[in-house]
């Protein structure tokens, strides 16, 4: 299985810039996310990928192979696509064998391999129907199936799980999962949904308007985000932030202030702030179970009050507000939890779950 | 609780009034096709009602009428005009339409916008010009020429309706073809096309309904009666240097719509289920 290198990718439609430069590397047998929100650019690049947009600039290659001007039969890929893009005028057992027939493989070798993969994929009572006469699941495994029959180098997936049900999507997430760590395919995935990214793949590439925001494993993403926007559009609930904090020393003390918060930090972060010499339109950010809400003032945190409960069973979230103007901070307790609405409380944080960002580059600072 | 007899049958009601009005309505071609009919087998009319019945009206199917071209070599013309207008649209605008819809190319918009003011034109203005290079061409008094002519100005319409259905197909299709190992061409023909087919009967059935009743271009630019087709046939009975035979123009005619009301049969049921510029599923 080759690996994929993209080196300064970029699509242009006009003026609109969809893939502004990005690169990044894809290796032997890896299953890699594309991630961000819809319009990002990362579907382009998945077509890029197969061939079918032609880059504006920029290199793809597969191992040693440039392949900015191969076509995409050439290419030895296949592709499962959102709305599953099963051909209605054929059954699906002719879906199935339509790349095979493009080889012009021998009759007798075709049936075989349709059944095999057919079997695999547990679709072997549907091959005489016709995509429109199955459901969205079974649509979802043809499709699968006809991209797997060539036995394909690289595997490019485009939100194949979006149009399922959240039940059955949890299932194809495993089961996806299972079927590309057997076959050892390389493969780039793109979905919207970074549950997905986080459960399915060994790197994820996070895009926004057209770059990369931040390529690493869903630990590092998730643990070190490296600006604002993956700290906010990874994780559920997403990362807290509060905005606006100014970085003051006294008595040899560090502290983030605004007009109603008042948070002492420990020296190893206050260094860093120093070092990177921001003063103002400073951001703290830190995800919801990275603090901890008690009754009394216990090393580093802040007081706040208690908005709104939101229960969900096994925990509870904890929705809090500084004043009145700020956002809502949200904060994972267990559900034994007693606190009473407008109580008044401290929200204490883990020292290693503390991130400042630079409000104005939108970079992480510590 | 007490309801009228209006609120009782309500609905029924409505529906019996609405065919009322329908038939109001259609009644004036209903009822001059079946005096249509019913003249072609009567010896002469009192108003509906034939006075004998006749089938010598017919006669023209079993024997040569003075003065007329064979209606065998007439009817043969007339479906020669239409099966090749038909073909030529249906090649032309299932390409075409394709280009249309997925190709940018340069001045794709300001074509798109043409062929609309284009069709505005009638036709019959541009008789003189069309004289002139059917001349030129050698093609006056010669099918070939009716049929050129007729696929020139009805294609690009055609081709406007195909790229409606092709608008239709999702990408994902054409790059589902592609990935699996195909080229352009044959994504196209293998996949698109099939799905377009319903564009492709619709496109289809007018080209051949309109080749099969020209009138204007075959009265003015075929001269010689055995290139003559059964508009020119039913234009003839009603006679220019002779007395204008009612039974037999009944009878042409009948023998003229017959192929239109068998196709509509047949295609009706495909038709209906259509909104031009779209396919489900």
């Amino acid at each position: 299985m080759p690996s994929i290198r993209v080196v300064n990718l970029k699509k242009y439609f006009g003026k609109v810039k969809a893939v502004d430069g990005i690169s990044f590397e894809v290796k032997d047998g890896e299953f890699v996310a594309l991630l961000g929100p819809s319009g990002c650019g990362k579907t382009t690049t998945l077509l890029m990928l197969a061939g079918i947009y032609k880059p504006t600039g920029g290199e793809i290659w597969f191992d040693d192979q440039l392949m900015n001007d191969v076509p995409p039969k050439f290419r030895e890929i296949g592709m499962v696509f959102q709305n599953y893009a099963l051909y209605p005028h054929m059954t699906i057992y002719e879906n199935i064998a339509f790349p095979l027939r493009a080889k012009k493989m021998e009759e007798g070798e075709i049936k075989k391999r349709v059944y095999d993969v057919a079997k695999k994929l547990m679709i072997e009572k549907l091959l005489d129907r016709k995509p429109g006469q199955i459901s969205g699941g079974q649509q979802q495994r043809v499709a699968l199936a006809r991209a797997l029959i060539k036995q394909p180098k690289v595997l490019l997936f485009d939100e194949p799980l979006s149009n399922l049900d959240a039940k059955l999507r949890m299932m194809m997430r495993a089961e996806i999962k299972k079927l590309q760590e057997d076959l050892g395919i390389t493969s780039v995935y793109v979905t919207h949904d970074q549950a997905e990214a986080m459960t399915m793949a060994s790197r994820i590439v996070v895009f926004n308007k057209g770059k990369i925001m931040q390529y690493g494993t869903p630990d590092e993403v998730y643990r070190n985000p490296k600006n604002l926007f993956v700290a906010t559009f990874i994780g559920n609930p997403a990362m807290n932030l509060i905005r606006n904090l100014s970085y003051i020393r006294k008595d040899g003390r560090a502290f983030l202030i605004s007009k109603s918060l008042h948070l002492e930090l420990p020296e190893d972060v206050a260094k860093k702030i120093e070092e990177a010499k921001k003063q103002e339109g400073l951001v703290l950010g830190f995800r919801p179970e990275d603090a901890e809400i008690v009754h009394e003032e216990s090393g580093l945190g802040f007081w706040a009050y208690v908005y709104v409960l939101e229960p969900l069973g096994r925990d509870l979230i904890i929705n809090l507000k500084v004043s009145e103007t700020d956002e809502l901070i949200k904060v994972f307790a267990e559900s034994g939890v007693v606190v009473d609405k407008d109580e008044k409380v401290f929200v204490k944080l883990r020292p290693e779950g503390i991130h400042v960002f630079d409000s104005e580059t939108e970079e992480l600072i510590v | 609780m007490r309801l009228s007899f209006y609120q009782r049958h309500a609905d029924k009601i409505r529906i019996f009034l609405f065919i009322l009005i329908m038939f109001a309505i259609t009644s004036p071609i209903i009822l001059s096709y079946a005096w249509l009919i019913l003249r072609s087998f009567s010896v002469d009319m009192n108003g509906f009602i034939p006075t004998k019945l006749t089938i010598k009206n017919w006669r023209f199917l079993w024997s040569e009428i003075k003065g007329y071209p064979n209606i065998w070599k007439t009817t043969f013309n007339t479906a020669f005009v239409a099966v090749m207008v038909m073909l030529l649209e249906m090649i032309m605008t299932s390409m075409g339409g394709y280009a249309l819809s997925r190709f940018d190319f340069p001045g794709r918009t300001s074509m798109m916008k043409f062929i609309l003011v284009l069709h505005a034109f009638p036709s019959v203005s541009l008789m003189v010009a069309i004289y002139y290079v059917l001349k030129y061409l050698n093609m006056l008094d010669n099918l070939w020429g009716i049929i050129l002519l007729k696929a020139a100005l009805e294609t690009p319409w055609a081709t406007w309706v195909m790229k409606g259905f092709y608008d239709g197909i999702p990408w994902e299709m054409e790059w589902a073809g592609l990935v699996d190992g195909y080229s352009r061409f044959q994504v196209w023909r293998k996949i698109i096309l099939p799905l377009v087919k319903p564009g492709v009967a619709v496109t289809a059935v007018f080209a051949f309904l309109s080749g099969w009743s020209e009138f204007i271009f075959i009265n003015t630019f075929i001269f010689s009666q055995e290139f003559w087709t059964l508009s020119k046939y039913v234009k003839a009975t009603i006679g220019d240097f002779r007395f204008a035979d009612y039974g037999l123009l009944s009878a042409v005619g009948v023998f003229y719509a017959l192929p239109t009301i068998i196709l509509f049969f047949f295609v009706s049921k495909y038709m209906i289920k259509l909104t031009i510029g779209g396919v489900k599923g």
